[in-house]
């Protein structure tokens, strides 16, 4: 494998259904051992460019590639591992015989199809409740069981489609630390998912989609970056000390307080904050508030998070895939 | 494509279908044997052949009536959701994803639930005939019984075929309604030339039935492939003049046309899943 190969590309790729929803035109490219977040509203289109790339739709215009394969070919399937959205595996089986039947199509036998098949049922938490029919599991266990085909073939690249919105707490955290080891092991992730938290934990690059367009894309890092808010909690405040302070560091300090009558209500601490781009300016800051006799109570960084972003980009947008 | 068959045949025998089928079909062969006794009972003492043969059609008739509805609703019951439904369910999703042609996976589903419920209407054909054999006598012409059993067997491709084509093209609950109508819209049609060859009617009103029973033996031809088994079985395949069937039996040519309309309806249901977007 070519380390240079991307291990997702596409270009201009489109899937537009007769109703007009889908997705439109998106390129992006991520490389090996890169983990993904691909973020949007219900309905933005996401799934949908999820199974295009994984060969279940057809595209309606443009092309991708994964690993230098055309997307929905067979040796692009070979390397991938997908764990759809909404899915149920057949009822009647356990969770060993689905293993055992993805195994089979995946041309893995014998002893080695055995191994993979307790290795991975471990790795997931399911263990034991393997021999367990699969009508016996919860939501959350037929997401472990997902998880777990997705990842028997030893794929390059894993698409993950909502992998933990059935999980309790525990079961998140397990699958977040799961994904992080993945990716520690070089895995390509390309993770769909409402859990912020997920793709702030464990993404690289991440994208923003909406109504079928990517209207946003980058690292996590770039995206929060230029929001990174420090708080001030001071003592002793006045309204010429802001002045002050804003000429004396040069940063643009906001104050959070209302309106006084007299020197004697600034008793009560006051909030104060300024967009930062290191934590050097946050120390100097701290030094200028100390200096000018104020009390410093508490001083902290205000990282956006993507939950925040998230939500301030969509905001005032149509957002539920309508028909434009 | 192994792996796919096996998957089919565990999925029959662990929802039950086949079992519940087999319960209910030795139950039927119990009552069938009562039915042939009482049928062939020779009150008289002795019987001409032309008693022996009333008796025979009729006990095959009642035998394959029922053996023709229930191989025709296994096949159907066991297949109408196969590809909407599993899609509807999600459970294709992560199927086809895997490195594994389309095709290979619809084949492997249609022979899955062909050898399955062929295996079945196997083991009903010949329990029928044999207990029609034990009490009304049949003929040891293994030609036609061979031919016969062939026509027998050919319904299950030709149903699971439209079965699986139906799928790729309505919902789960849509396709079942729609092939239940088609069968009987192709057993209506098999009734309609029955009747019409004992209604004391003009001979042009006799010709429209037969263009109506005709053309809904058409939609479906199971039916007809059955009535066409049940004449060899009672006249012998040299036959080609009806004779106390009330009716015209299908002719080569239906046969013909029921090997194409198989043909057609998998070829044309593995082009559309090849295609379909899930």
């Amino acid at each position: 494998m070519n380390p240079v190969t991307p291990a997702i590309q596409t270009h201009e790729l489109s899937k537009i259904y007769d109703n007009g929803r889908g997705c439109r035109n998106i390129t992006l490219t991520i490389g090996q051992g890169e983990a993904f977040g691909f973020l949007g509203p219900n309905g933005a289109g996401k799934s949908t460019f999820v199974k295009t790339l994984v060969g279940l739709v057809k595209p309606s215009g443009g092309a991708g590639s994964l690993l230098g394969h055309p997307i929905g070919s067979l040796e692009a399937r070979q390397r991938i591992g997908y764990l759809p959205e909404l899915y149920r595996y057949p009822e009647w089986l356990s969770g060993e015989e689905v293993m055992k039947m993805h195994a089979g199509l995946l041309g893995i036998k014998g002893e080695e199809a055995q191994k993979r098949i307790r290795n991975g049922l471990d790795e997931v938490g399911i263990g034991r409740r393997g021999t367990d029919r699969v009508k016996q599991y919860s939501k959350g266990m037929q997401q472990r069981l997902g998880l777990a085909c997705a990842l028997l073939g030893d794929p390059d690249i894993l698409f993950l489609d909502e992998p933990s919105s059935a999980m309790d707490p525990v079961g998140r955290r397990e699958v977040r630390e799961l994904l992080l080891e993945l990716k520690q092991r070089g895995k390509t992730l390309f993770l769909n998912s409402h859990l912020m938290e997920d793709v702030e934990t464990v993404c690289d690059q991440m994208a923003l989609m909406l109504n079928g367009d990517m209207i946003r894309g980058g690292s996590v890092e770039e995206m929060l970056k230029v929001k990174v808010r420090w708080r001030f909690k001071v003592g002793g405040f006045s309204p010429v000390l802001l002045e002050w302070l804003q000429e004396e560091s040069g940063l643009n300090i906001g104050a959070a307080y209302p309106e006084k009558d007299s020197e004697a209500e600034w008793d009560a601490p006051v909030w104060l904050e300024a967009e930062l781009e290191n934590e050097d300016q946050a120390g100097r800051l701290n030094m200028l508030i100390v200096e000018q006799g104020m009390t410093l109570y508490e001083s902290a960084m205000q990282r956006e998070k993507l939950e925040d972003w998230f939500v301030q980009t969509v905001s005032g947008r149509d957002q539920r895939g309508e028909r434009r | 494509m192994n792996t796919i068959i096996t998957a089919t045949w565990k999925e029959m025998l662990r929802r039950k279908m086949l079992l519940i089928t087999l319960v209910l079909t030795a139950l039927f062969l119990a009552v069938f044997w009562f039915i042939a006794d009482t049928v062939a009972l020779d009150e008289g003492g002795s019987m001409d052949l032309l008693g022996q043969f009333v008796r025979r059609s009729a006990i095959l008739s009642l035998g394959f009536f029922f053996g023709g509805f229930v191989v025709a609703f296994l096949a159907i019951f066991s297949s109408f959701s196969v590809i909407s439904g599993e899609a509807e369910q999600g459970v294709l999703q992560s199927v086809l994803t895997r490195p594994i042609p389309r095709w290979k996976w619809y084949i492997g589903r249609w022979i899955g639930y062909v050898s399955l419920i062929g295996a079945y209407a196997l083991l009903l054909f010949v329990a029928i005939v044999w207990i029609t054999s034990v009490h009304a006598g049949m003929s040891r012409n293994y030609h036609d019984i061979g031919i016969s059993l062939l026509l027998f067997l050919g319904t299950v491709p030709a149903l699971i075929s439209a079965s699986m084509l139906g799928s790729t093209l309505f919902s789960g609950i849509g396709n079942g309604v729609f092939m239940t109508m088609l069968y009987g819209a192709g057993w209506l049609g098999g009734m309609v030339e029955k009747v019409r060859g004992v209604l004391p009617v003009e001979p042009d009103v006799q010709q429209t039935l037969s263009r109506i029973g005709a053309l809904l033996s058409l939609l479906m031809p199971a039916d007809g492939l059955n009535r066409r088994m049940q004449y060899i079985l009672t006249q012998g395949a040299g036959q080609t003049i009806p004779f106390l069937t009330g009716g015209s039996p299908p002719s080569n040519l239906f046969v013909g046309y029921a090997v194409i309309f198989t043909i057609f309806a998998f070829a044309l249901g593995l082009w559309l899943f090849r295609r379909k977007d899930f």
